[in-house]
């Protein structure tokens, strides 16, 4: 328990400074093509880094005290009070107290798939987030099991490298994509009606970065892959059937997650902080196996079963028949 | 001739720093277990005010309804005197146990009054005390998982040679009793 909360705090230094290097080199490369391109010394290619570098330690802090809140923002979910769903909310607060952390906030999404993830830097500035559809599919075992679940990544730090890694990715891809079109909209355009020379070597700096970037997206993919191990899902899951003392709860409940677990507003930053993948069954086919963040649902509900020793456990129909 | 006579020393003084760096991590660790079992307590403490100061309140809406039941009103009372006196964990787990206990059978009582029973009041009380007494419950078990782990620490090699030089104490479980769990299944034919 001790040495995963340390091995996620080593993590997220690790990824921080990636991301800073990574911006810096950015910024570096500009400035350097410029002074090669005017031959004006080698003032611009420090001076851009030292930009780059400045933007990059003002964004790792930003992400660091406000990427829980991005996140959420960025699901759309709403807070929600105790008036409200007094179910949910002393479920919460019990399973909290049982696991030993700070009661976290609690938000929905107004989406219809079952789904849920934790986000926050540290259990005092947690949240946890349900769907809609969760709520309203789940019975109170099942969705004790999922809020287990979830709490102890609270109590793990798996948020806090979860959520750091959205934010500082999310925003590689970004500049990626800024960079990619500016050359294809911007850069081109200007280009070819005025032929001025600053515009094409502009469009063609950003295209080389661009390229450069979209290339490496899907190391950074890796990395996202690498850091977060599959491993830790497992973890939760045993760990979330401890504070239950009911792992058939969640076996149960990932049955019927897995039958309809799909989030519109989940993208590939996200997606591994769900604890099922919010792309569904369907989707992504080609990258599963080798890219998949979440471990199949029969492995996971198998070592929940072992768990459980069979006791509680629904069978397949009987879940059907609760759903419709 | 002097690397001869100070290989030994420097071997001695490795292990002796090793030893000292390994006992005081066993050390912060028996510490930082032993405060979670006291921040457990403190849980399991706020769960229980909580419901010592709901007791009152209830006591005095059944009152309004069931004047003559003053038997079981007073019970409550005096096991929830009995648990805010508590001094041992001993003492607190027996107290709540009454506390529950009569309280099961005060609710046995509002049972006969359907005009108590239809009470907004009492049944929002009731709903806060479901939430309470479950809460406790989750307390109890983060409390009795934190004193199994202190307890196993300080009673294993190594841990318990520092609970002898350090006189760390083990602690007692915080136990509820099931009466009706406990009892032999009855037959009948």
């Amino acid at each position: 328990m001790y040495e995963n909360i340390a091995s996620n705090r080593r993590r997220t230094a690790y990824i921080i400074a990636i991301f800073i290097i990574f911006i810096a080199a950015i910024g570096f490369a500009i400035g350097y093509y410029i002074d090669y391109r005017y031959g004006i010394s080698s003032s611009y290619s420090i001076l851009f880094m030292i930009f780059a570098l400045m933007f990059a330690v003002f964004a790792s802090f930003g992400s660091y005290y406000y990427s829980d809140k991005i996140v959420i923002s960025m699901t759309g979910a709403v807070p929600l009070t105790r008036e409200e769903d007094p179910r949910i909310f002393y479920m919460v607060e019990g399973l909290s107290i049982a696991a030993g952390i700070p009661m976290p906030k609690i938000y929905v999404m107004e989406e219809q798939g079952m789904n849920a993830f934790a986000t926050g830097r540290n259990p005092q500035n947690g949240a946890i987030v349900l769907t809609r559809g969760l709520i309203r599919n789940l019975d109170d075992e099942e969705l004790k099991g999922v809020i287990a679940h979830e709490l102890s990544h609270i109590k793990n730090f798996d948020i806090l490298l979860g959520t750091i890694i959205v934010i500082l990715v999310g925003m590689v891809t970004i500049i990626s994509n800024i960079f990619f079109r500016s050359f294809l909209f911007g850069g081109g355009r200007r280009s070819s009606s005025s032929k001025s020379p600053g515009g094409g070597l502009f469009g063609l700096i950003f295209l080389i970065i661009g390229l450069i970037l979209i290339v490496l997206s899907p190391v950074v993919a890796m990395i996202i892959r690498f850091a977060i191990s599959r491993q830790r899902e497992f973890l939760a899951d045993s760990n979330g059937a401890l504070i239950t003392r009911y792992p058939a709860g969640l076996a149960n409940a990932l049955k019927k997650i897995s039958a309809y677990s799909e989030v519109r507003v989940a993208n590939n930053a996200t997606e591994h902080m769900f604890i099922a993948s919010p792309f569904g069954k369907n989707t992504r086919v080609a990258l599963s196996g080798l890219f998949r963040s979440h471990p199949p649902v029969e492995e996971r509900i198998r070592r929940l079963e072992k768990m459980a020793l069979g006791v509680g456990l629904k069978n397949d129909s009987e879940i059907k028949k609760e759903i419709s | 001739m002097l690397i001869a006579i100070l290989a030994p020393i420097i071997a001695v003084v490795a292990i002796i720093i090793i030893l000292l760096l390994a006992g005081i991590g066993i050390y912060n660790s028996i510490i930082s277990m032993r405060n979670r079992v006291d921040n457990a307590w403190s849980q399991i403490d706020v769960q229980l005010r909580k419901r010592y100061d709901l007791i009152p309140n209830l006591v005095e809406t059944v009152k309004g309804y069931a004047a003559h039941e003053r038997e079981t009103l007073q019970k409550v009372i005096q096991a929830r005197t009995m648990g805010i006196d508590a001094k041992t964990v001993e003492e607190q787990a027996k107290a709540e146990n009454m506390i529950t206990s009569t309280l099961k059978s005060l609710f046995a009582v509002a049972e006969q009054y359907p005009n108590l029973k239809a009470d907004q009041h009492f049944s929002r009380l009731m709903e806060q005390l479901n939430g309470i007494e479950s809460n406790i419950a989750y307390a109890r078990q983060f409390y009795n998982d934190s004193v199994y782990q202190f307890n196993t620490k300080i009673q294993t090699f190594p841990g318990n040679i520092f609970a002898g030089w350090f006189k760390f104490m083990i602690r007692d479980y915080f136990e509820i009793e099931e009466p009706a769990a406990r009892e032999p299944v009855k037959v009948q034919f």
